[in-house]
């Protein structure tokens, strides 16, 4: 902590938190807001003439609120910047510290919330955990027994810096407790609350028994645990210390607790799998072993950052397996248990993956950026015929398109992320998308519809998540009907309403539009360009006379492989439900309609070959 | 533009060792391709992304004059960057690659369907191949960098990573929503695997 401090190259920027992201990979722009400490950092010098002076007591959250702190504080005896904090929200104004901190003058009470803007070429999200919270479960009475603690107050309990020095005592009766028993897997591995393992749990629970029970060898200590989980190194070992050393090891979860009142003690009734029968075991302190969870602005942090969350809530690596410590937002990197529940050397070990990732890209001199961009036919955008128009940069999330009435509309590649939004909104199809083109689009069209497309379901799916979401359900075998054809662009905002109209005329049995949820979407507001198309389209579509069912919006996360699965199986099932005859004459009935839509289409450029080569292959 | 321009389609449908190949004959795949306009040649490889697979695609590029490739094989997300500098080193545009996803999308989980899932297969490379006729090549965009980096949380993440970054000489700043870094760490009592003091 005090190395990080003191580094030439770091500066800490305590009390603060990020607003906003803009900008992209090499080129970012962070909004920061300094909350006001009312302590002059320069003046104060960490004294402390302050604090016991103050009239406010409330819980100290460092210490798991287990002894109290005053309103005027530092976090703790090792805290850097090892300076004062006033509490906004408990302070009552007495300033009675201010004439405790005297000559120094470092109390102000006029500070502001700061803000500043910071250019930074990549980002790093080292935003931890947070705990889960065990008063949900009622039976194990956390809360309403004071006996009855979490790990981490132990570890506050057991700290000679904490609040009893040390000194182990429970809280009911600040008796040292001679028999305790350690409940395993509170929140982790329950199908209540989280599936996942928190993984560093079992771990420190054991290196909490191996340490009371070297300090007190009479200690008569318990765990309860599911399975016990050590497999880094050394840790295998540890734990046969712990066995050796006479802890006992019960497998069973403790279904419920129960208190004496009279003697504060606890009963923990669980199921003993080894004995196969229930058991009854009385303990004067039982310690909780919480699961990690995911922060609570996980989801607020997720959207500032433009990164996504996994199915079990932390935030989503680009791929589990070959480049577990970068987001799906080029530049932008993750590590410790922001990513998932990690103990210390872990942490430290993806602390350094994730600076090398980003060290790539800031040793460089410049750094290549793909050239997906949205680019403007000028001879067919209307501004540049001296019409108002500019519904493209309405529609862009970052601002990288400037329309000025009388010239064409202007991109700025590097501003550009490439969703397409533009592409698709444009009433006059005056701009594409290098790579996906209109063109490029309706031939593959024509190529998966070639052969019975009342037989198909047709699945838009956006690159990052639905394409992910496919291709999850891959790698998981999860099976689902052969007749979905596939068609990747990358995002649902690029999901242009010709493309559907497109797909109908052809025959299409039924077409899906898939993409990211709105809170994963990787082009901020792409997904939103595309859910209110889709929404419109839904309704027109319908007054054309296609039947509701053939047409169908999901959003699907690249987590969600079984949903994707899902969603085609449903899809296919409606498909074999419309009687094939009626299906035939409405394909036929709309047809004319459908034509009428698309009639322009040929006027992009390369779309009247691309039409021309599908018929000749067809 | 493609209108202009003699296209040279080579086509590459993977086995996959035998994740593509139980489930569909990837020779048929590839003899379905053969018969589709402007493609000149077809190949297929046990494992298309190996150095053999990847060389292969290199010398028929030089020797066949190709000016389009398209591979069937696995995700994009995959190994479409491994595919795109595969053809770039032999000289062709990245952008004038295209791929067919026929393992996570197709024989995967069409695993009980055999017969659809060829029929999908064959559906897919046509219609890579179809978009590889109007591939334009593209060349990336060059952006500065600031050599600044940003570590958003100060606990023993934040700290090593923000360490290592400023060790290598670039600027870094950590920013830390309480009043202290440290994190969930510095509450710690003694830590394992070591037992030391945490902070
Ligand atoms: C009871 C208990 C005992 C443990 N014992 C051990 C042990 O003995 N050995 C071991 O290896 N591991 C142990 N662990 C695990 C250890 O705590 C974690 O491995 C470690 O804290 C993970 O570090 P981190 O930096 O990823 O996250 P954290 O420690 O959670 O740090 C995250 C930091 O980011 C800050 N932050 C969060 N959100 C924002 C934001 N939006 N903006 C700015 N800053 C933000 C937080 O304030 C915090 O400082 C234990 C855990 C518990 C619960
Ligand atoms: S580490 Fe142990 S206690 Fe924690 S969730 Fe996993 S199995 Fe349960």
């Amino acid at each position: 902590m005090v190395d990080a401090a003191r580094h030439p190259n770091i500066t800490v920027k305590s009390y603060t938190e990020v607003k906003r992201v803009e900008g992209f990979i090499g080129n970012f722009k962070v909004l920061v807001e300094e909350k006001p400490r009312y302590v002059n950092m320069d003046r104060c010098n960490g004294c402390g003439a302050c604090s016991p002076v103050c009239p406010i007591e409330i819980p100290n959250e460092f210490e798991e609120g287990i002894a109290p702190r005053k309103a005027i504080y530092i976090p703790h005896a090792q805290a850097v910047p090892l300076r004062y904090v006033i509490d906004e929200e408990a302070c009552i104004h007495c300033y009675k510290c201010v004439d405790a901190c005297g000559k120094l003058d470092a109390i102000d009470f006029s500070q502001q919330p700061r803000q500043e803007w910071l250019d930074v070429g990549s980002i790093l999200v080292a935003t931890g955990f947070d705990n889960f919270d065990p008063s949900v479960i009622k039976e194990y009475g956390f809360g309403r027994y004071a006996n009855v603690i979490t790990a981490m107050e132990l570890e506050r309990i057991n700290n000679s810096a904490g609040p009893t020095a040390g000194r182990i005592m429970r809280p009911s009766d600040s008796k040292f407790p001679n028999k305790i028993s350690f409940i395993q897997c509170v929140g982790s591995r329950d199908e209540r609350y989280n599936l996942y393992c928190s993984g560093f749990c079992c771990m420190y629970t054991i290196k909490n028994a191996v340490q009371w029970k070297q300090t007190y060898p009479d200690a008569d200590i318990t765990i309860f645990y599911m399975d016990i989980r050590t497999p880094s190194k050394g840790y295998e070992e540890f734990y046969r210390r712990a066995r050796e050393m006479g802890i006992r090891f019960i497998q069973g979860r403790p279904s419920i607790i129960t208190e004496d009142p009279k003697t504060g003690n606890l009963f923990i009734q669980a199921e003993d799998v080894g004995l196969g029968r229930t058991i009854e075991l009385e303990s004067e302190m039982v310690i909780l072993s919480t699961a990690a969870i995911p922060r609570v602005d996980t989801d607020a942090m997720g959207s500032v950052l433009n990164i996504s969350r996994s199915p079990d809530g932390f935030f989503m690596e680009y791929h589990p397996k070959l480049r577990p410590v970068d987001s799906p937002t080029d530049g932008v990197f993750l590590c410790g248990a922001a990513q998932s529940p990690k103990d210390i050397p872990a942490s430290v070990a993806q602390g350094s993956a994730a600076a090398s990732r980003a060290a790539r890209i800031l040793n460089a001199d410049e750094w290549e950026i793909e050239p997906i961009v949205a680019m403007v036919w000028e001879d067919r955008c209307i501004s540049a015929q001296g019409k108002k128009c500019g519904i493209c940069a309405t529609k862009c999330p970052y601002g990288a398109i400037l329309v000025e009435t009388g010239k064409a509309a202007m991109v700025t590649a590097a501003k550009c992320h490439g969703c397409g939004g533009c592409v698709a909104e444009c009433p006059h199809n005056a701009i594409t998308q290098k790579h996906f083109t209109d063109a490029q689009v309706i031939s593959q069209l024509h190529a998966l519809l070639r052969h019975e497309p009342e037989k198909k379901v047709l699945a838009f799916m956006c690159h990052w998540c639905s394409y992910g979401g496919a291709d999850n359900a891959g790698t998981s075998h999860f099976e689902y009907p052969a007749s979905q054809r596939g068609l990747r662009v990358m995002c649902s905002a690029r999901m242009d309403s010709d493309f559907i109209f497109e797909a109908f005329r052809l025959g299409a049995g039924v077409v899906l539009v898939s993409g990211c949820h709105p809170q994963d979407c990787h082009y901020i507001t792409g997904q939103r360009v595309g859910a209110e198309r889709f929404e419109k389209l839904t309704k027109r579509l319908v007054d054309m006379g296609i039947s509701p069912q053939r047409f169908r919006v999901e959003w699907i996360s690249a987590a969600e492989g079984a949903k994707y699965a899902q969603v085609i199986r449903e899809m296919d099932q409606t498909l074999r439900q419309i009687d094939p005859q009626a299906l035939k004459e409405e394909i036929e009935r709309t047809r004319p309609e459908l034509e009428r839509r698309v009639r322009r289409l040929p006027e992009i450029p390369d779309v009247a070959l691309a039409l021309e080569l599908a018929k000749a292959t067809s | 533009m493609s209108q202009n321009e003699d296209l040279r389609i080579g086509v590459y449908v993977c086995h996959c060792g035998s994740n593509i190949a139980s489930v569909i004959d990837p020779k048929a795949v590839a003899e379905f391709a053969s018969a589709l306009p402007d493609v000149v040649l077809t190949n297929n490889s046990l494992y298309t992304c190996s150095d053999a697979g990847q060389r292969q695609i290199q010398e028929d590029i030089k020797n066949h004059k190709l000016n389009r490739v398209v591979v069937a094989a696995c995700s994009v997300r995959l190994h479409e960057p491994t595919f795109r500098a595969c053809v770039a080193e032999a000289g062709l545009n990245p952008f004038l690659f295209e791929m067919a996803n026929i393992r996570e999308q197709d024989t995967w989980v069409h695993s009980h369907e055999p017969e659809g899932a060829l029929e999908k297969a064959k559906d897919l490379v046509a219609s890579a191949v179809a978009k590889s006729r109007f591939l334009t090549p593209l060349d990336m965009i060059k952006v500065p960098v600031t050599k600044t980096a940003m570590v958003i949380g100060g606990g023993v993440a934040g700290i090593s990573s923000a360490l290592d970054l400023a060790d290598m000489g670039i600027k870094t700043y950590l920013v830390e929503k309480e009043p202290s870094i440290g994190g969930r760490m510095a509450q710690l009592n003694k830590t394992f695997p070591t037992m030391d003091c945490s902070i």
